[in-house]
């Protein structure tokens, strides 16, 4: 049951992201001909481009910490014995998580305050909206390193 | 005392492996903690990636680099090399350079070129009857060629850091794309010489210029042919902005590596779009976390005091330049360029400006150096991805490749001391 719902998270991630590239290369791509060929556009398609790119980084970078492939300095642990690695890595996976879930937390807060305050990004997309996904990438890139620390050495993986 | 007990554990942390995003998002919260900023700043500062118009260029050209090293384009671009340079004395360096330094610019100078192309070029090289310690310092140095090309996204990268920088000069991207098309030549020009000279004993047959090859050759790339003029046609004629390019990129690579070559199939899609992204996302990341932390440190005043501190040092911009070189090169050596560039930049550049380098011309400066890095032992990046690509311990790599980042090194302090390359 567990194992389904994860399943389905990660799914929905990559589908997400897939929705957002193709919308993003549409967005831009119909942008270009409607003002060239009709000198008009979509007034608010500029800015939904600029925050999709947000999103799909944010989103990368979500996908990227399932399997450590986020860009690191790799001198110590090449010159150490794989149970020393895996034990240095479980302490910069720790360290990793902290970090990630202080930025969610303050980003949770950040986007409660703008939920209240009810600015308007474009149209009647109201702003919190399109910064939902900072507190959200930031906390899901924390349990993920957190799991990774505390997964038995028989899981662990490159 | 405590400052510097904090750099220490923090660059240990990063030496251990530590994500640098992390790192540099410690060091934000630190600052802003002890300076009794509230920390939702850092939120606000990753949110201004959706200030920057010039960004959408880099998911979406990384995206089109990832379809083209996906499908055989790497093959069709060395076929038609070789047909139209196939005349040439010393044919396959001149293929393997010029192939080389198109699709890194295409594929966004993350590694793959060496392993697209290296595997087409190095017993291409050889069965021509080069040796086979030149063939692979060729290949190994010619995969870093390419960066300074439009529409290289390191080069994006620096004019998007320099632009949030507030400079008062403008930092325009056309001018970017255009300055780095002769150092770029440079670069090709003086690795070729130099592959003539120690090739000069080999024998090599040439084979004359056979139309009908040519002609075959051309035909089976011709949807791809039109990319680079979409590139540099849209861009230096005004039609349409780098950003836009890279959607029409993406939406024209799309289209016919799916459809028309059919060598992507539509259920590789997400797998390939969920590759490109997790580049872009860590890219992005580090991009957010760093305007966090390059906005704390212009509230202490750091790029100004380093500045003042450089002039009260330095008085000759030939010296800050040497200085600058030596520092780039150790530090192209250990971080990647896109980490490089978000962290080195905004404290570089306000103190070249003050020494009176353009703008654009320390960018050239700064992805040249940081493209030694690439090459440079003990950890250059591509020496590893050779090292892999070829089954070869990584000494060999060190061996073959060295004249050639020699070669480089040369251009480089050419590229650094004559400014008048670029206007």
């Amino acid at each position: 049951m567990l194992l389904r719902m994860y399943r389905f998270l990660l799914r929905f991630e990559e589908s997400l992201l897939v929705i957002i590239l193709l919308c993003t290369i549409i967005f831009a791509v119909a942008q270009i001909f409607l003002r060239n060929f009709f000198h008009s556009g979509i007034p608010w398609g500029d800015s939904l481009v600029r925050i999709m790119v947000l999103w799909l980084g944010l989103i990368g970078a979500m996908i990227a910490s399932r399997n450590h492939r986020h860009i690191k300095i790799d001198i110590i642990s090449r010159h150490l014995t794989p149970p020393n690695q895996i034990r240095l890595r479980r302490f910069t996976d720790i360290i990793t998580s902290a970090v990630c879930l202080v930025v969610a937390w303050y980003a949770y807060v950040f986007v409660r305050i703008e939920y209240q305050d009810g600015m308007i990004a474009f149209e009647n997309v109201p702003v919190w909206v399109t910064e939902v996904i900072i507190p959200l990438a930031f906390f899901t890139m924390a349990v993920r390193y957190l799991i990774s620390a505390l997964l038995p050495d028989s899981m662990q993986s490159d | 005392m405590e400052i510097a007990l904090i750099i220490l554990v923090l660059v240990l942390l990063a030496f251990a492996g530590t994500p640098l995003f992390v790192i540099i998002t410690a060091a934000a919260i630190l600052g802003f903690y002890y300076n009794g900023i509230d920390l939702s700043v850092i939120t606000i500062e990753i949110y201004r990636i959706t200030s920057t118009p010039l960004l959408l260029a880099l998911p979406l050209f990384t995206f089109a680099g990832y379809l083209l090293s996906e499908s055989n384009t790497s093959k069709r671009l060395v076929h038609l090399s070789r047909s139209l340079l196939g005349w040439l004395p010393a044919e396959m360096v001149a293929v393997t350079l010029f192939a080389c330094a198109l699709f890194t610019a295409f594929t966004g100078a993350t590694g793959v070129t060496i392993v697209a192309l290296g595997a087409l070029l190095y017993p291409a090289l050889k069965q021509v009857g080069y040796s086979d310690r030149f063939s692979l310092g060729l290949v190994t140095s010619a995969g870093s060629l390419g960066l300074l090309l439009p529409p290289s996204l390191p080069l994006i990268l620096y004019v998007v850091v320099a632009q949030q920088l507030n400079l008062g000069e403008s930092i325009s991207i056309t001018d970017a794309f255009i300055a780095g098309i002769l150092p770029t030549l440079l670069m090709l020009f003086l690795l070729g010489i130099w592959s003539l000279w120690v090739s000069r004993k080999a024998v090599i047959p040439l084979t004359p210029f056979d139309g009908k090859t040519a002609w075959a050759a051309l035909k089976e790339a011709k949807w791809e042919l039109p990319l680079p003029l979409f590139v540099l046609g849209g861009i230096y004629g005004g039609l349409f902005a780098v950003s836009e390019a890279a959607a029409m990129t993406a939406l024209y690579v799309l289209l016919i590596e799916v459809f028309v070559y059919k060598e992507i199939r539509l259920r590789d899609l997400p797998r390939i779009m969920s590759e490109s992204m997790t580049v872009v996302g860590g890219i992005l990341l580090i991009l957010g976390v760093s305007l966090a932390f390059t906005n704390f440190l212009i509230d202490i005043e750091i790029p100004l005091k380093l500045f003042e501190w450089t002039q009260a040092q330095i008085t000759s911009k030939y010296t800050f330049l040497a200085l600058l070189n030596i520092i780039l090169l150790i530090l192209g050596a250990f971080l990647d360029i896109f980490s490089a560039l978000v962290i080195m930049v905004p404290l570089i550049l306000p103190v070249a400006i003050g020494y009176g380098i353009n703008p654009i011309h320390l960018g050239i400066i700064f992805l040249a150096n940081m493209q030694l890095g690439y090459l440079t032992p003990p950890v250059g990046i591509n020496l590893f991805i050779a090292s892999y690509r070829f089954n070869r311990p990584i000494e060999d790599i060190y061996q073959a490749s060295l004249p050639f980042l020699l070669v480089l090194l040369v251009a480089v302090l050419i590229i650094t001391y004559l400014p008048l390359l670029y206007y």
